[in-house]
């Protein structure tokens, strides 16, 4: 176990550098010039040759590439991820007061998805083809279809219409006001969610049906366990690995996601300040912005793994 | 799907209008046999026939100018002259709807056609080849894969600056890494069966291999993902355009008509939401179900697998 924690880390950390490589060249060298991004295209115009070189030199964009790469990774490891261009706040302290906010969002759903994914997933496979399964398989293609941050317009748009309610648009800490705190978080989790469950339903149904014809679950049909507990101590257990590793899949596909939703809604998370800063176009934030996300979803996958090894014995010793 | 049969494998005195017409009745057949075994698949197949359809008669169809604006008429529901109402300055949403149609299908079109065929073709030499250039490739896919698709996509947009092309770029680089996976397992396992080795034993070029012998058999895979390709497209284009990265206004997108609607004030009215979002939603539940019903007849041991 302790060779494949060591040897997926060290997978891990490769990947991250890999992963800070493609950060690097698709923001600083594909796009034209910085100093159009901050000025505008008005106000580049008016800058003389002097004051450009000045300004380029400055933010440490004269150097050579390599050399800006290496001073980007130094500061990250020293825990300085930059200023932004239009902000007072360092990014740092931007990740740190929105972060949780993202996070929390991330976890409800998660815990949403599976609370609505597996008994809808359960319900299919006990009865294949009949109405409830058609029903469901319905609902679950319907919602892989269906826009999220869309869904989260319309859920807005009723709450205003139907009961004149609107999210508060400060976002309380969970330990502070947990109740204001549910209110922000819980439109966006429940879209996200939703999104998930139709994901995990489909996987969870296949994989269900998949362990029901095996033959240990026959054979604890045929010693006399009624049918129940066959499903939920036999079959249930191992239909829900595959489902783990979709989990934490989506988990990463989540955060991605909460961008348009958290616009959607006006909540101020992460997403959010990724919006602002694409919007922006705040080339230093949304480098790290963007770096700090893969390595989440690199983190992800890797806990992933080792939870999947951590239930399956079968890859612990391979 | 149509075959291409090797000129010489056929008896040649057979006359050419017999052949046209036995493709022909293949094609039928085809068709027929897919309307029995999937309806549901069939019918949403026409209905992502008519979205295209839709797309490329945009100009008869539209009922107004989807950019010119009636300042009599502005931001009224919807009612008899405007189908699907007007927005805050006084475009008619049902043409903008229509008009946007072109937009979501030419980037989701581009987008898969140069992705999704790029990372098939790379998966296919790295999978045929393998050694160093595969084990290279592989880490590569694995580093973009290490991205969420929307972010990696608006990273890219952001930086290529907005457009029609730049969009399309950015979602096709986020496909080829799915394209190079898949294909490259379907090779892996193909080229170690013993056609393939004969043909190397009658000294037939790399080259010759790949295109001649192995590239057929990737087909069905590549349509069956290139089909759901198309929906994720569809979602990651109307994404881009919502956060303001797509293609920019005034050029009507479902995503950045759904952006402006947030824009129309405090409260945005209900039919600049409901019905850009409704197209989104019909489209790509359209291109999924055809999907999953080509899958279902092309190979059905692909179920779950793409």
């Amino acid at each position: 176990m302790y060779s494949y924690i060591i040897r997926r880390l060290a997978f891990g950390a490769l990947t991250v550098i890999g992963v800070s490589i493609i950060v690097f060249i698709v923001l600083r060298i594909l796009p034209g010039d910085p100093l159009v991004a901050i000025f505008g295209p008005e106000g580049f115009t008016k800058l003389s040759e002097a004051e450009r070189a000045r300004y380029m030199a400055d933010l440490g964009l004269s150097d050579p590439l390599f050399v800006q790469y290496l001073r980007w990774i130094g500061d990250i490891a020293r825990g300085n991820f930059g200023r932004s261009f239009f902000r007072a706040e360092s990014v740092g302290e931007m990740m740190l007061r929105r972060g949780p906010l993202t996070a929390e969002i991330a976890v409800l759903s998660v815990i949403l998805s599976w609370l609505v994914g597996v008994p809808v997933a359960i319900v299919s496979a006990l009865r294949p083809n009949s109405l409830g399964d058609n029903v469901s398989r319905f609902l679950s293609i319907l919602f892989l279809a269906v826009p999220g941050f869309w869904l989260g317009m319309l859920i807005v748009l009723a709450a205003l219409f139907l009961f004149g309610y609107r999210a508060p648009l400060t976002g309380p800490s969970l330990l502070s006001d947990p109740w204001g705190n549910l209110q922000v978080v819980i439109g966006p989790a429940v879209v996200l969610g939703l999104g998930q469950a139709a994901y995990i339903a489909r996987m969870a149904r296949s994989s269900l049906l998949e362990v029901i014809r095996e033959d240990y679950v026959r054979t604890a049909r045929a010693k006399g366990l009624s049918r129940r507990p066959v499903i939920a101590f036999h079959a249930l257990p191992n239909a829900l690995l595959p489902v783990v590793t979709l989990s934490g899949i989506l988990l990463g596909f989540v955060l991605a996601g909460s961008i348009p939703v958290e616009r959607a809604f006006g909540t101020p998370g992460l997403g959010y300040a990724m919006f602002t800063a694409v919007s922006e176009r705040d080339i230093f934030v949304m480098q790290n912005l963007v770096f700090l996300y893969a390595v989440v979803f690199v983190l992800l996958n890797i806990l992933v793994d080792l939870t999947i090894a951590w239930l399956d014995p079968r890859i612990r010793y391979r | 799907m149509t075959v291409t049969e090797p000129e010489t494998a056929y008896p040649v005195d057979q006359p050419a209008l017999a052949v046209e017409e036995s493709r022909l009745r293949r094609v039928k057949e085809g068709a027929r046999r897919f309307f029995r075994r999937s309806p549901l698949s069939a019918f949403w197949g026409c209905i992502a026939a008519a979205i295209i359809v839709m797309a490329v008669t945009a100009p008869v169809l539209a009922p107004y100018e989807p950019l010119k604006s009636d300042f009599r008429a502005m931001s009224k529901p919807p009612s008899e002259r405007h189908y699907f109402g007007t927005d805050q300055i006084g475009r008619d949403v049902l043409s903008r709807v229509i008009y946007g149609s072109r937009a979501s299908l030419t980037v989701a079109l581009g987008a898969v056609l140069f992705g999704t065929t790029l990372g098939a073709l790379w998966g296919l030499a790295s999978g045929y080849f393998g050694g160093r250039f595969d084990i290279f490739s592989q880490r590569v896919i694995e580093f973009l894969q290490s991205f969420p698709d929307l972010i990696l996509a608006m990273a890219i947009a952001m930086a290529l600056g907005a457009g029609f092309g730049t969009v399309i770029i950015a979602i096709a680089i986020t496909r080829i890494p799915f394209g190079g996976r898949v294909i490259r397992a379907v090779v892996l396992s193909l080229k170690e069966l013993s056609y393939v080795e004969a043909a190397r034993g009658l000294g037939a070029s790399h080259l010759r291999i790949m295109l001649r012998h192995i590239l057929p058999q990737c087909v069905a895979p590549y349509l069956i993902l290139a089909t759901t390709h198309l929906g994720v497209a569809i979602i990651i284009e109307a994404a881009l355009g919502f956060l303001g990265v797509g293609i920019p206004p005034p050029t009507p997108t479902w995503g950045n008509m759904l952006a402006d609607s947030l824009n129309a004030g405090l409260v945005p009215p209900w039919w600049l939401v409901l019905f850009p979002g409704l197209a989104i939603t019909i489209t790509v539940l359209a291109f999924n179900l055809l999907g999953d019903g080509i899958r279902d007849i092309l190979d059905p041991r692909l179920r779950g697998a793409v």
